[in-house]
């Protein structure tokens, strides 16, 4: 399926350009929201990341389009959106992200949501929330995005091996303070 | 040392914190790099009609209550924004001369078999009706006809592709998607027919012998 949408990306870009759009907005947007922890702020990342692809890809020849790899090209370009977010929302007050229950307003648990109660999802992004970025990232882009450990190697700029023991500690950083935060009754 | 939750768990929760942005995000999207749509209202023998066209041809003919409400109707559908134009001539033309044969069509997202009643339906000529079992035929699969039947209800671009054309053997006028069963006899009358006399047995007159 990808290698006909970059054909197609690459001969005609505003016919295929909304098949992008579709197949991969999830996962933009899903990193977007669990890197930023603010449904809107996500969504405005989410939106910026697909209009410089779209920018790129117009200026691309059709073999460098032909060569890429869709998923971890625009979830680097979504981290980049994200972190100028951040940088230009950090000069203005704002809440700590997730912890008013505001932010993020999908309260229905994925399909993939076996882990149990909406306590331990709401929880468990405040556990996200904290954790430092460097546990984050890895984190969010291989557990939520989906992204394997070669790719996200290559979207942090990191060797592998740097990449799959960041994932494990902080699923085990996680892991403790979720620990923590049923044990002092409430979660969220 | 306090035991702590199993990483297994935290994994599982994490991929359940994957979300879906709003169902507007698609459209936002291509709306800022400018792929839109072209719409226009048009007049036709049964009232204003909206028609949308993509890039690859004519994709949507539909009644709405106002312009807005086409336009959410259509994002709704495609997921792709629209942007009102004039009525392109040839789509003029069209409609007032009942024959949609010289247009480009998009019918993507429609299955093969649809495609197939929809393109066998476009070579109805004006003046004319085919039965249902006639359209399957000529889509390829004559025993297909109640899926001819849905293909037909489905047409997303009626008046173009005539549908209102198709009308059940049994002697009844049969369904129509744009307005219903009066609208279908209006536009065949309009075209020249005489319905009841088409259709002596709508009246319960006399019995289809076929």
């Amino acid at each position: 399926m990808t290698a006909e949408l970059l054909d197609r990306l690459a001969t005609d870009l505003d016919d295929a350009f909304p098949e992008l759009v579709a197949a991969y907005e999830s996962a933009v947007f899903a990193t977007a929201l669990r890197l930023c922890g603010h449904w809107q702020d996500a969504e405005d990342a989410a939106q910026e990341t697909f209009v410089r692809a779209y920018a790129a890809l117009g200026s691309w020849t059709e073999l460098r389009i032909r060569e890429l790899r869709v998923r971890p090209w625009l979830v680097q370009i979504c981290l980049n959106a994200v972190r100028n977010r951040a940088r230009s929302t950090a000069r203005r007050p704002r809440q700590a992200p997730l912890d008013d229950g505001v932010g993020v307003r999908d309260p229905s648990p994925g399909p993939e949501a076996e882990a149990g109660t909406r306590e331990t999802r709401a929880a468990l992004e405040v556990a996200l929330g904290g954790l430092p970025d460097l546990y984050r990232r890895p984190v969010v882009l291989r557990h939520v995005t989906g992204l394997g450990y070669a790719e996200i190697a290559e979207v942090l700029g990191l060797p592998a091996g740097t990449v799959k023991a960041q994932v494990h500690r902080g699923v085990r950083m996680l892991a403790t303070a979720l620990q923590g935060t049923t044990a002092v009754e409430e979660a969220g | 040392m306090t035991p702590t939750t199993n990483d297994t768990i935290v994994e599982s929760g994490l991929r359940g914190l994957r979300a879906r942005p709003g169902p507007r995000f698609g459209a936002a999207v291509l709306r800022e790099v400018g792929i839109v749509d072209d719409y226009a209202p048009a007049e036709t023998v049964v009232g204003q009609v909206y028609v949308a066209m993509s890039r690859r041809g004519v994709s949507r003919v539909h009644t709405a209550g106002s312009a807005e409400e086409f336009e959410e109707l259509y994002t709704t559908e495609f997921g792709r924004p629209l942007r009102r134009v004039g009525l392109p001539v040839p789509i003029g033309r069209a409609l007032e001369n009942g024959d949609g044969t010289a247009l480009d069509y998009d019918l993507r997202g429609l299955s093969e078999y649809w495609r197939s009643v929809l393109h066998a339906t476009l070579g109805i000529p004006r003046g004319a009706v085919r039965s249902y079992s006639w359209v399957a035929g000529e889509a390829g699969r004559p025993r297909a006809v109640r899926a001819a039947g849905s293909a037909l209800a489905g047409n997303p671009v009626p008046l173009l592709i005539p549908c209102h054309r198709v009308v059940r053997i049994d002697g009844r006028i049969g369904e129509y998607g744009l307005g219903g069963p009066s609208n279908k006899r209006r536009l065949l009358s309009h075209e020249g027919l005489d319905v009841d006399a088409l259709l002596p047995w709508t009246r319960g007159e006399a019995d289809p012998k076929y």
